[in-house]
């Protein structure tokens, strides 16, 4: 603090006011890169530090040796607090200079200079560092917390703790006569008020003020030449001017500090605050106004409360405005954005009350879906415009959204204005619209979809028809052979015992064990067709607990005929005590009937002494079952072996390359794998592994 | 009518058309042997029994048509009938021109079955009968000399005496005396009959040159 005697004109006054925000708006910059912006910021806060001095010498009362306005320890921590930590030693480092340029021009001893400087700096740090641990975010005065950080920390504990600091100071180099309690009241006054005017000042236009006046409507602009108009008229008016006004008079400029922090914000009111002190101090310091009538000391204390009590209610009036102002566009912003989220959303969308199911709004999306317009769904009941296609759905839906606050992915077949059937998943969300407990119902428009499912699912099951069809046309002799058999056997047993009666040669005994015969084979005959009509059936999947081993041998009876004829020797390794697995009987019937009939195909070039099938089970180490179907054809040439499963592949003529990629698609929506190998020696073996464990859908 | 007698050599693999089949047989009168598999068949099988064989096409390891076959090659001639549950036509042709009796498909009438069955053993009794003649032919030419053998191949050409004698280096005279005796030796009556047996016994005429042109 300067306690000069020297009272340099406040020319330069007006030049900080209009290179602070523009320089500041580098400090800013300085962050991350102290190149040479680092560089121009230390300069400036140099330039800015010294022309702080110089103000304050002129704002000195004469002849009283202390600064009413003291600048640069508010300037010092506004450059701290627009600046990252790691710049602040550089811009500490810069203010050095500056500070001993401004001292020593007034003669003040070396020491005293420096202890200034000491405490200048640590009320700067004090402040920046506080503020800084409680606004994460930057300090731009347009908040409660805000405002309040900076005046508990910058404007009070700073100056306070320092000014205890510099009073003990002078007291110790012995400067002046000053007792050290009045020191510090004197100092702490004179910061607290530069504080107030310089940080939010600087700050507010740091953060895009320049940039704001540009953007500004001309009407606001105008407003604003006219506000700070009617401030000068009144502010000179009172203060400048005779000193035998009314006291009363000295509350003239409050309709326009208020008319500031209502219609300009932080920026404006702290620029409307900036404009009354200087007025004020500058009428008190020249010994015009109101605070001239006094001794000097008394002068100054009455001007430093008078400014400090005006200029703390603005500051906190214009944040809490601004608060307000956020947070109602923040509202509104909000609102749009949902009013537009749900107008323009791509599903439908619906409003409902939670006690009566009434819709109280939809969305375009959903006129669309359902066929009723807004006119006509608006204040009627999804129950009453039956949206559900049942009412359990209906119960689930508003039990759970009553229960957890919203549904999600809830599945539901839901009724249009024609009755015709939509599937839609629901995703809802319990809000209060007015007051009233609603929720917000997202459909998603799921009926294309599941219908397309629907299709791929029975072309599917079509198609493995088909292929099971065809795969038994290609055995028709081999089947028709099982079932000549039986048929053989009865007639000719028949037709022995019509001989036997013709030649009177009746046994009894005889004609027990030829019709005994006659039961067997007509048995075994009835069966043949029985397995072949479960697999020519087009029926639905049924997943039931399967003996492999039983389904393995049902499955060489049936391609009995076709394994002989083509003289193939089949040997099966089935042992006893597998584990059931769950699965459909005709379709694994189908994957092994198809494995059996490629491998005899596979061995038609095969030397007749050479051609063994052979079929092993096992159990496998999860309760899953393992089937090996293994031939002595040519193999699988390696060029095939990745296209073997692969639709429409085939090798043979007559083939249509169905049966082994439709054999996957089986096995694979058993939860099971099929594959192929080459033996080590000669042929091929396919393995199909079946899980314990299968899932419900196919 | 009374059946020709006759043993049928039933061969299938499935043990209920053997059976069945095997009765009905039986039923019509029929002696049957009856065998599992061709193994067991061609173990079992004594060719000196008049009769027929009834084979099954389809069977495991050797089918009917190789075992009829293998039979042919061993020099055993019998009348075969085919009974197959797959009857395609491939088949059918192949056991036909094999010299099958017939080709019946299963399931099969008994009629066509008896009858079928009927002709494989009048076939093979004829062929036994055949067989027995050529047998008999063979032992009274062997009783021929070598002169009479030359005589006999020129009579069956039918050349007349004197050309035999000018053919021979000998007079008709004597000519007349070798016929005489051959004849009487083949137990002959007549020249057209001694020229049946001679044709049974495969004797074909010495190329000569014709005597006219």
């Amino acid at each position: 603090m300067p306690q000069g005697t020297q009272s340099s004109p406040p020319s330069d006054f007006s030049k900080v006011r209009t290179t602070s925000p523009s320089g500041l708006t580098i400090l800013r910059r300085v962050a991350g890169k102290p190149g040479s912006d680092g560089w121009r910021a230390a300069l400036l806060v140099a330039v800015a530090y010294y022309l702080g001095a110089k103000v304050g010498f002129a704002f000195t009362f004469q002849p009283h040796p202390i600064s009413t306005l003291w600048l640069p320890n508010s300037l010092l921590l506004a450059a701290l607090v627009l600046t990252p930590t790691s710049s602040w030693l550089l811009l500490l480092a810069a203010a050095l200079p500056a500070h001993l340029a401004a001292e020593l021009q007034s003669g003040v001893p070396l020491t005293m200079v420096l202890g200034w400087f000491a405490s200048n700096c640590t009320e700067a740090l004090i402040g920046a560092a506080c503020i800084r641990r409680f606004c994460a975010a930057p300090l731009r005065f347009d908040s409660f917390r805000h405002v309040g950080a900076f005046l508990v920390f910058g404007a009070f504990l700073g100056p306070l703790l320092s000014s205890f600091l510099d009073a003990a100071l002078v007291t110790a180099v012995g400067w002046g006569q000053e007792a050290y309690w009045p020191l510090v009241r004197q100092r702490f006054l004179s910061n607290v008020l530069a504080a107030l005017i310089v940080v939010p000042f600087v700050l507010t236009w740091a953060a895009g003020g320049v940039a704001a006046v540009r953007r500004a409507s001309p009407q606001r602009a105008a407003e604003a030449v006219l506000l700070f108009s009617c401030l000068l008229a009144v502010g000179i008016a009172i203060f400048d001017r005779d000193r035998s006004i009314l006291p009363a008079l000295l509350y003239a400029p409050l309709p326009f500090l208020l008319w500031a922090a209502v219609r300009l914000g932080p920026r404006g009111s702290s620029s409307a605050v900036v404009t009354l002190v200087v007025l004020a101090i500058w009428g008190a310091t020249h010994g015009e106004g109101p605070f001239s009538t006094s001794s000097v000391a008394e002068n100054a204390r009455s001007v430093q409360l008078f400014l400090i009590a005006v200029s703390v209610p603005v500051l906190l009036l214009a944040a809490a405005l601004e608060e307000r102002l956020k947070a109602r566009e923040a509202l509104q912003m909000s609102e749009q954005r949902f009013a537009t989220a749900f107008r323009s959303s791509p599903d439908p969308m619906m409003i409902v009350r939670l006690s009566d199911g009434v819709i109280l709004d939809a969305n375009a999306r959903w006129e669309a879906m359902f066929g009723y317009s807004l006119e006509e769904a608006v204040g009627r009941s999804t129950a009453d415009l039956a949206l559900y296609a049942n009412q359990a759905d209906h119960r689930t839906v508003f039990d759970r959204i009553g229960k957890y606050g919203g549904i999600r992915d809830f599945e539901v077949e839901m009724r249009d204005r024609d009755g015709s059937a939509r599937q839609a998943v629901l995703a809802a969300e319990t809000v209060e619209v007015g007051g009233i407990a609603c929720f917000i119902g997202t459909l998603h428009d799921v009926t294309a979809q599941r219908r397309a499912e629907r299709e791929a699912k029975e072309q599917s099951r079509q198609l493995t028809h088909l292929t099971r069809v065809a795969l038994l046309g290609q055995l028709s002799g081999a089947l028709a052979h099982e079932l000549y058999q039986p048929l053989t056997a009865i007639l000719s047993n028949a037709q022995a015992a019509q001989r036997f009666l013709a030649s009177g040669r009746v046994d009894p005994a005889e004609f027990r064990d030829i019709l005994a015969d006659i039961v067997a084979e007509d048995k075994r005959a009835g069966e043949v067709i029985h397995r072949l009509r479960a697999l020519f059936r087009q029926g639905e999947t049924q997943f039931q607990p399967l003996d492999t081993n039983d389904l393995v041998r049902d499955t060489l009876d049936l391609a009995h005929g076709d394994l002989i004829a083509r003289d193939i020797d089949v040997t099966t390794e089935l042992p006893p005590g597998l584990p059931a697995v769950r699965a459909d009987r005709i379709q694994i019937q189908q994957v092994l009937l198809n494995l059996f009939v490629n491998a005899t195909e596979a061995m038609s070039q095969t030397a007749a002494r050479e051609r063994k099938l052979t079929i092993r089970t096992q159990a496998l180490r999860d309760g899953g079952v393992a089937v090996s179907v293994a031939d002595c054809g040519p193999g699988i040439p390696d060029t095939r072996e990745s296209r073997l499963f692969e639709p429409f592949f085939t090798t043979k003529p007559q083939g249509l390359g169905l049966g082994l990629s439709i054999s996957r698609a089986i096995v694979t929506a058993h939860g099971g794998r099929l594959w192929a190998t080459n033996n080590s020696g000669l042929g091929a073996t396919f393995h199909i592994e079946l899980p314990q464990r299968v899932g419900a859908s196919s | 009518m009374t059946p020709a007698a006759g043993t049928v050599f039933l061969v299938d693999d499935d043990p209920g058309v053997l059976k069945a089949l095997t009765r009905l047989l039986r039923a019509s009168g029929r002696e049957v042997r009856a065998f599992a598999s061709p193994e067991e068949f061609l173990s079992g099988h004594d060719p000196a029994i008049p009769g027929c064989l009834l084979f099954d096409v389809v069977m495991p390891g050797r089918d009917g048509l190789e075992l009829h076959r293998e039979l042919a090659a061993s020099g055993i001639e019998r009348a075969v009938v085919f009974i197959s549950g797959q009857g395609d036509v491939p088949t059918s042709v192949r056991a036909m021109k094999a010299g099958a009796v017939d080709f019946l498909a299963k399931p099969f009438d008994d009629h066509e079955l008896l009858s079928a069955v009927e002709i494989a053993i009048e076939k093979d009794e004829l062929l036994r009968r055949i067989r027995a003649e050529r047998t008999s032919i063979q032992n009274r030419l062997a009783t021929l000399t070598l002169r009479e053998r030359q005589v006999l191949e020129h009579v069956v050409s039918g050349q007349l005496n004197k050309h035999i004698a000018a053919e021979l280096g000998t007079v008709e005279k004597t000519v007349k005396v070798h016929r005489g005796r051959i004849m009487r030796k083949m137990g002959a009556g007549s020249l057209v009959e001694l020229v049946r047996l001679a044709d049974l016994a495969g004797i074909r005429p010495p190329r000569v040159q014709p005597l006219v042109g």
